[in-house]
């Protein structure tokens, strides 16, 4: 079966944010959650490049580990997704996920955070396919349709690849061989620019 | 291994949609309810009209399979497709469109969030009046009438010219064409829309040098590009999916990309060569490159030969731009110039891109002519993956200009000439006399020693209309000043001069805001009455066509009705016009449903007058049949190949010669004179004549492929026709209607048809010019902005003297510059976009979806300013204009600008001078998010040609607040 | 805050090795796979996003940026402390605190067995001396069961996923498990208020006399043995107060800090606040334990002092013999008679009521 990743190419990843704003489009995600951001790093300097962040669906998923209610679980396909009926929001997912994926609708006294909210590689989750009760909860079911996730099919410059991993690195490598550069070239370009002289 | 817990059986991934389920429509209503801003008590909690409650219960039925509908993202100009799912009149879903050949699926901020607007509870619901100084809601009717009848009184005692007609980019095509043949036949040429403060610049230029003032090629292109240049162009931010094609020329070619910017910005941060510009020296650094690609001998001389006029002017000009003298003005180390040179120059074709960075300067048409020099001198136009790759920035800036919703022009650049105007009564079947009356009878300006109808004078400039408000009458070209603004469509936060706008708002005796959204035309003026607030609704409420960036035309079907009382601008316009006694003449041979005029017979009628940029092929039918099969055309030529529209362009890019039978494919790549023109190819325009002191102006051994003339030849007529003995290639019927025409007042096509058959271009073939002799400059110089910190240049490169009456208005230069204003303001002010909002931004920020990703104004810092100033990321600090207007915003301490310069971003309004206007919103209209307009610190200054404002470099002060 | 200042020099040091370690985990198992699957198709090639990872971890270790996102935290790319915090709830607090837990109740069995029953050498007297008044008792009920209540929520959190799921289920644990954190949350504060009063009524007496609780300790309080000489409380409850005082305050403050997220609490700061709060926690009720066990059914006649206020005279002087001769010098010795006319009131009313 196939292994369902994110893949996002720094390389073309401008931080124009559609994966961000498509994200909200097809699940409706309230203000302030966001399943999916852009961080930037040396933002304004040589060697900025961009990245769009979001659940990243490890293999062994630490958010799975410290769950106090085991949540989580992981699909045939790899996609990790968690049950909102169990989640008592505490928050560790999102004290142990290397990439601050779990979101929780609000951030309110007595640790009130809501239940945690996170990609689901546009997936649903435990409820029944395309049941308004999954929609209202996870959001639309787009792999059960046999779409993609929204993110990756509106991403702007297709920096951000989402599906088979067998597909993506096949994509990844046409792309590195026509560069010639590693995936995160940093400032490399510039350098080439002078030598050029 | 991962357990299951799965509550369902587990479901097969079954291609194909299987419909989405009901509860997405009631989701939206949960979506206001958990947000945050609800909780949070951001007055989030306005009502929701009865319409959608409707609309929304109404698509909960389960089991409803989605209508998907193609449309057009109403963003920018690269034209995304889009294809929404919608479920008993209710926009519940939004695909991908990924075989739309500009887009691929592919989406920006704005795109991938579009669907919010089918929902907007942020729009202006209903017509709305100030009635001492508090809003109230008016009915249609009511609104009109009371509109109209100020309008007309205002007439009766002013002329007809002191009502200013502010159209829009926004308007599809159809909109637009009706809205400037409104103006002409209420009877004035003040009529104008964004594109003045936009690409007015770019047109000017670009069509004083080879023709036509619009983007050569295409984005999809810039596939073929060796070499891509980005001058004052920001892509990453304004036209995010122009980089799907540019990165697939970067990464398959190992083409170099190359950004000129006074920024670093996010396209920069991709690019292989970075030149960092001070602002406002674009002619240098441009002349800069040329110097050594002259110095190096690698232009192409056989192309200047037979395609270029005047070059041997242009390097007499740029030989003074030596290398020193470059890094002196510009501050580009010769090492970094002569890199781009190179790379430009090696990797042909190369293509170049431009954009506001370019064009909003005093001397905007000069950045721009310099460009085409460029591309000229290195063989580049006409050429697949060369060109002038000029972005538009409103999805419909180009058709909107194309029509005509300018002060200068009648629709398809005819202009105001008796003979522009003759034509057009020809098309509209009108008596032309009846339209000479219905214009003011006096005459304030004298051309040639005689006397100018008001009708064939250019009207006030949408940059301008603030002085022809405030400006004294003795000192304005027409009989009163302007008494009443029309905003259809326009945010007068794009524009600059914040201050003295709000003045001339509240001096005006009526202003009407026709728009979805209140806008802040609005809020920023103090006024307590005479305001009108008509609700539009937006272009996914409606249909037509719309023109790309490329000048391809893409048909837009209509997704949902319009939302609470919003009425398509068409149906408004019909109102209004019907008040004010012209509908009979304005949709004289239009269909009028109800009250909205039908859109495909506005489009046949702009097919039957368009003949100059050829605008006559594109049928309502074909650009249906190209919408239904937009899969079929070929991502990078963009040629349909099988399918029902084999052999066609995408959208039939303009022109699109002869009648729509006549089948013409579209010209996706302007002057290519390897194709013959019967299938896209193209010479350059015959515009300026065949020869100036004794030069020969028409092109030599150059010409289209299968031509019948082997050499330059000019523009086509029926006495051209006649001496070449093809007149009987005419029909008879063509010949009647081709007497005494030419290829632009032949209705019948003829003349066009019989050029095309003979492989000849119906404008004929000549030489581009780069020595426009007509305009201040003809060979594009240096001056310094009027606001400059570089008081060491003013002398070698001043600015143009103060003039009496350009375009009827007192234009400032000299006067200005005289002024040292550098002690007091020493920081570069320059302003740009964002990827998360557009333009004025009112929509953008009333998308909750987008808001939430920029919240606070704020002004770029480099982190030397930012420390003399005394202040840090994140303070807030006042940045003082140097008209001394000011502006509360938030810093953001960043390399991305150099030391001693600034940027803001110009989406914002809401906020005047530290004041918050939100309350001053009618009820539940205010956008999420408000904040200060960049503009209103900008300042004074106007290209001299085309009257574009000014807003890429003025002076500041920046203090903590 | 020095706590701080040490957290953070140990991430420091453990950043990279934990980057290391992170990305090792989590890539690593895509990698093998990648490659399997690859090798099917006879091209051996890694996961793209491996190579994206690697490269970010390499290249100057560039994590932090910026982002439109509001959030806390949101501008960072990876957070290395979250394989920390991974590795400390699931490899050692469970585990150790089980363990130390399971001890503690293993030693209090063994003591029990060893030692047996502690029964008053003279017997009752039936003469009573009043030992704690009613706000104190009220304080030390109302602590006591918001101690256990918590530590009960808290023991539902930690070890519920491994001990309860298997009988409630995943769903009938989860919604014990949201009770009991909804009752963690809202209780936590209170208890904050509870301790404090605790301590004010009852830090006169707990005072550390050195020489005398030294003593006390040396002599293992008496448990084997002859009595040792005592004031109104002895050293092992002067040690038990203390502890409640000091390891719950920390508690309590940690308690606070992950309670009321509302100021922009960083991942950083709220993991470390958990690992405190779980070690004082463990701490806490492992030494309850033996609070609880010596005030209930170790020693005859203890358990009614904080339900009544009064000791029996005998248990007095034997367990606190120089509080009770002080007692006695004051005359605030009653008979067992004048004791149910006490009625609520501030302790010196009902002293001299009783007197």
């Amino acid at each position: 079966m196939a292994r369902m990743k994110f893949y996002c190419d720094a390389e073309r990843c401008i931080e124009c944010n559609a994966c961000v704003t498509a994200c909200k489009n097809e699940h409706e995600i309230p203000w302030g959650v966001n399943r999916r951001r852009v961080v930037t790093i040396k933002d304004g300097m040589v060697g900025e490049r961009s990245i769009s962040v979001a659940c990243m669906h490890c293999s062994d998923a630490p958010c799975a580990a410290v769950c106090p209610v085991d949540c989580f679980y992981t699909r045939d396909d790899g996609v990790v997704l968690h049950d909102k009926d169990i989640c008592i929001g505490c928050g560790y997912c999102f004290y142990a996920c290397p990439f601050g994926a779990p979101q929780f609708p609000e951030a309110a006294a007595f640790s009130s955070r809501g239940k945690m909210d996170k990609c689901t590689f546009c997936a649903g989750g435990p409820e029944i396919d395309h049941s308004s009760d999954e929609y209202k909860k996870y959001g639309r079911n787009r792999l059960a349709e046999g779409k993609l996730p929204l993110c990756a099919e509106m991403c702007s410059t297709k920096a951000l690849l989402a599906g088979d991993a067998n597909v993506l690195s096949d994509i990844y490598r046409k792309r590195v061989i026509n560069r010639g550069a590693s995936a995160f070239s940093w400032g490399v370009a510039f350098d080439k620019a002078r030598l050029d002289v | 291994m991962s357990k299951l817990i799965r509550k369902s059986s587990q479901v097969k991934i079954v291609p194909g949609d299987t419909g989405k389920m009901a509860g997405q429509a009631i989701s939206r209503r949960m979506f206001l309810k958990s947000s945050g801003l609800v909780a949070g008590g951001a007055a989030l909690a306005t009502g929701v009209a009865p319409v959608m409650m409707k609309k929304a219960e109404a698509a909960m039925a389960p089991g409803v399979q989605p209508e998907r509908i193609k449309t057009i993202c109403t963003h920018c100009a690269v034209g995304c497709g889009i294809i929404a799912e919608v479920q008993n009149g209710v926009w519940t879903g939004q695909e991908p469109a990924f075989d739309h050949p500009f887009s691929r699926g592919a989406h920006c901020a704005k795109g991938a969030a579009i669907r919010e607007h089918g929902h907007g509870e942020r729009r202006l619901k209903y017509p709305t009046k100030l009635v001492d100084g508090k809003w109230k809601r008016v009915s249609w009717e009511q609104a009109i009438n009371e509109i109209g009848d100020k309008m007309l009184e205002i007439r009766k005692t002013s002329g007809p010219d002191s009502v200013y007609w502010l159209g829009s980019a926004k308007f599809s095509n159809e909109q637009a064409y009706l809205f400037r043949k409104m103006a002409g036949m209420w009877g004035t040429n003040n009529v104008d829309h964004q594109a003045r403060i936009c690409h007015s610049t770019t047109v000017a230029g670009v069509a004083n040098t080879w023709g036509y003032g619009a983007m050569t090629n295409s984005m999809n292109d810039i596939h073929n590009a060796k070499a891509i240049m980005l001058i004052g162009s920001n892509p990453a931010e304004a036209h995010p999916v122009a980089l799907l094609h540019i990165f697939k020329a970067k990464e398959e070619n190992n083409a170099p990309m190359i950004v000129i910017d006074p920024r670093f910005t996010r396209t920069a941060a991709h690019a292989n060569q970075y030149l960092k510009i001070r602002p406002g020296t674009d002619v240098p650094i441009i002349w800069g490159m040329l110097w050594h690609i002259i110095e190096n001998s690698w232009e192409d001389k056989e192309y200047i030969r037979q395609r270029v006029y005047g070059f041997d002017d242009v390097k007499k000009e740029v030989a003074k731009w030596t290398p020193a003298e470059v890094e002196r003005v510009s501050g580009v180390p010769e090492v970094q110039v002569y890199a781009a040179a190179k790379a430009m120059a090696h990797n042909r074709p190369s293509t170049i891109i431009w954009c506001m960075g370019g064009t909003q300067h005093t001397i905007g048409n000069n950045n721009t002519r310099a460009y085409c020099a460029f591309q000229l001198a290195l063989g580049n136009i006409g050429v697949a993956g060369g060109g002038a790759n000029i972005f538009r920035g409103h999805d419909n800036v180009q058709g909107a200009t194309d029509l005509g919703v300018l002060s200068n022009t009648l629709p398809g650049y005819y202009g105001l000439k008796v003979g522009s105007w003759k034509h057009w009564a020809r098309v509209w079947e009108l008596d032309y006399e009846w339209i000479k009356g219905q214009f003011d009878s006096g005459s304030y300006e004298q051309s040639k020693g005689k006397d100018v109808h008001v009708m064939n004078t250019k009207g006030i400039p949408v940059s301008r209309w603030i002085d022809g408000v405030l400006e004294d009458k003795a000192n304005i070209a027409q009989k009163d000043n302007i008494r009443a603004m029309v905003f259809w469509g326009h945010a007068p936060n794009s524009q600059t001069r914040g201050a003295e706008q709000k003045k001339a708002m509240e001096k005006l005796d009526l202003l009407v805001i026709v728009d979805p959204y209140p806008t802040a035309s609005a809020v920023m003026h103090d006024r307590t009455d005479g305001v009108y607030l008509l609700p539009a609704c937006t272009q996914m409420e409606t249909y037509g066509s719309v023109t790309a960036s490329n000048r391809s035309l893409q048909w837009r079907s209509k997704v949902i009705e319009p939302l609470f009382e919003s009425l398509p601008d068409q149906t408004i316009m019909f109102k209004l016009a019907k008040k004010l006694g012209i509908s009979d003449p304005l949709f004289k041979n239009i269909k009028v449903n109800g009250e909205e005029p039908l859109v495909e017979d506005v489009l046949r009628e702009i097919n039957r007058g368009m003949w100059t940029i050829g605008y006559t092929g594109q049928s309502p039918e074909r650009l249906k049949k190209h919408q239904e099969n937009w899969g079929t055309f070929d991502f990078t030529s963009l040629k349909a190949e099988g399918g029902p529209a084999d052999g066609d362009s995408y959208g039939l890019p303009w022109p699109s010669w002869g009648t729509p039978e006549m089948n013409h494919p579209g010209t996706p790549l302007l002057y290519d004179t390897s194709k013959s023109v019967a299938e896209g190819g193209l010479t350059f325009r015959a515009r300026f004549g065949v020869e100036r002191n004794g030069v020969n102006l028409l092109a030599e051994g150059s010409y289209s492929k299968d031509s019948e003339i082997k050499d330059g030849y000019p523009e086509f007529s029926d006495k051209m026709l006649k001496k070449l003995g093809w007149w009987d290639d005419l029909t008879a019927a063509e010949k009647s209607a081709a007497e005494g025409r030419n290829w632009k007042t032949d209705l019948s096509g003829g003349i066009q048809r019989v050029a095309i058959k003979h492989g000849c271009s119906p404008f004929g073939n000549a030489k581009a010019r780069v020595n426009v002799w007509t305009f201040p400059d003809p060979i594009p110089i240096h001056r310094e902005p009027l606001y400059t910190s570089r008081r060491d240049l003013v002398e070698k490169y001043p600015t143009y003297e103060d003039r009496k009456s350009f375009w009827r208005l007192p234009t400032r230069y000299k006067s200005i510059q005289a002024v040292d204003y550098s002690k007091d303001y020493p920081i570069i002010l320059t302003s740009g976009r964002l990827v998360e909002y557009e333009g004025g931004g009112e929509e953008t920020r009333s998308n909750a979806w987008l808001a939430e990703l920029q919240q606070d104004m704020f002004v770029e810092m480099h982190p030397r300013d930012a420390n003399n100033a005394g202040v840090k990321d994140g303070d807030d600090v006042w940045v003082e204009g140097a008209e001394k207007s000011r502006v509360k915003v938030k810093v953001m301490v960043t390399r991305r600008v150099g030391a001693g310069v600034a940027f803001m971003p110009f989406h914002w309004a809401g906020v005047f001078q530290g004041k918050d206007l939100r309350h001053k919103y009618p009820e539940g209209s205010a956008p999420y998010i408000v904040g200060e307009a960049a503009n209103t610190a900008m300042t004074y200054g106007y290209d001299s040609v085309t009257q574009m404002q000014e807003s890429k470099c003025s002076l500041c002060r920046i203090t903590k607040a | 805050m020095i706590s701080t200042f040490l957290f953070k020099r140990v991430e420091q040091s453990l950043k990279i090795i934990l980057a290391f370690i992170v990305l090792l985990t989590i890539l690593l198992p895509q990698t093998v796979l990648a490659a399997e699957n690859n090798r099917i198709e006879g091209v051996i090639m890694k996961d793209p996003g491996s190579d994206l990872w690697r490269n970010i971890r390499q290249r100057d270790f560039a994590i932090t940026g910026t982002t439109q996102m509001k959030a806390p935290d949101a501008n960072i790319l990876i957070n290395v402390a979250g394989e920390f915090w991974r590795q400390y709830r699931t490899m050692d607090l469970i585990p150790l605190a089980g363990s130390a837990i399971f001890l503690a109740l293993v030693g209090v069995f063994l003591f029990r067995i060893l030692r047996g029953k502690i029964m008053l050498a003279a017997g009752r007297s039936g003469k009573k001396v009043l030992r704690f008044t009613l706000n104190q008792r009220f304080a030390h009920w109302s602590t006591a069961i918001l101690f256990i209540t918590l530590t009960l929520t808290g023991l539902v959190l930690m070890f519920g996923r491994n001990l309860l799921i298997p009988v409630f289920g995943a769903e009938g644990f989860g919604t014990l498990a949201m009770v009991a954190k909804v009752m963690h949350d809202y209780l936590g504060p209170v208890f904050a208020v509870s301790l404090v009063c605790l301590f004010v009524l009852f830090v006169n007496g707990n005072q550390i006399s050195l020489k005398r609780d030294l003593e006390w300790l040396l002599k293992g309080g008496g448990l084997f043995g002859k009595h040792v000489s005592a004031d109104c409380y002895n050293a092992g409850e002067k040690g038990w107060f203390w502890i409640a005082t000091l390891v719950g305050g920390t508690i309590v403050v940690s308690g606070l800090v992950l309670d009321f997220p509302i100021f922009g609490q960083t991942r950083a700061t709220m993991e470390f606040y958990l690992v405190i709060h779980g070690i004082a926690a463990v701490v806490m009720i492992v030494a309850s334990f033996g609070h609880i066990y010596m005030g209930t059914a170790a020693i005859e006649a203890t358990f009614e002092v904080m339900q009544t206020g009064y000791c029996d005279s005998n248990w007095a002087k034997e367990h606190h013999d120089r509080w009770y001769q002080k007692k006695l010098d004051e005359g605030k010795e009653v008979s067992a008679g004048a004791m149910d006319s006490e009625t609520p009131g501030t302790v010196s009313s009902a002293s001299e009521q009783s007197s």
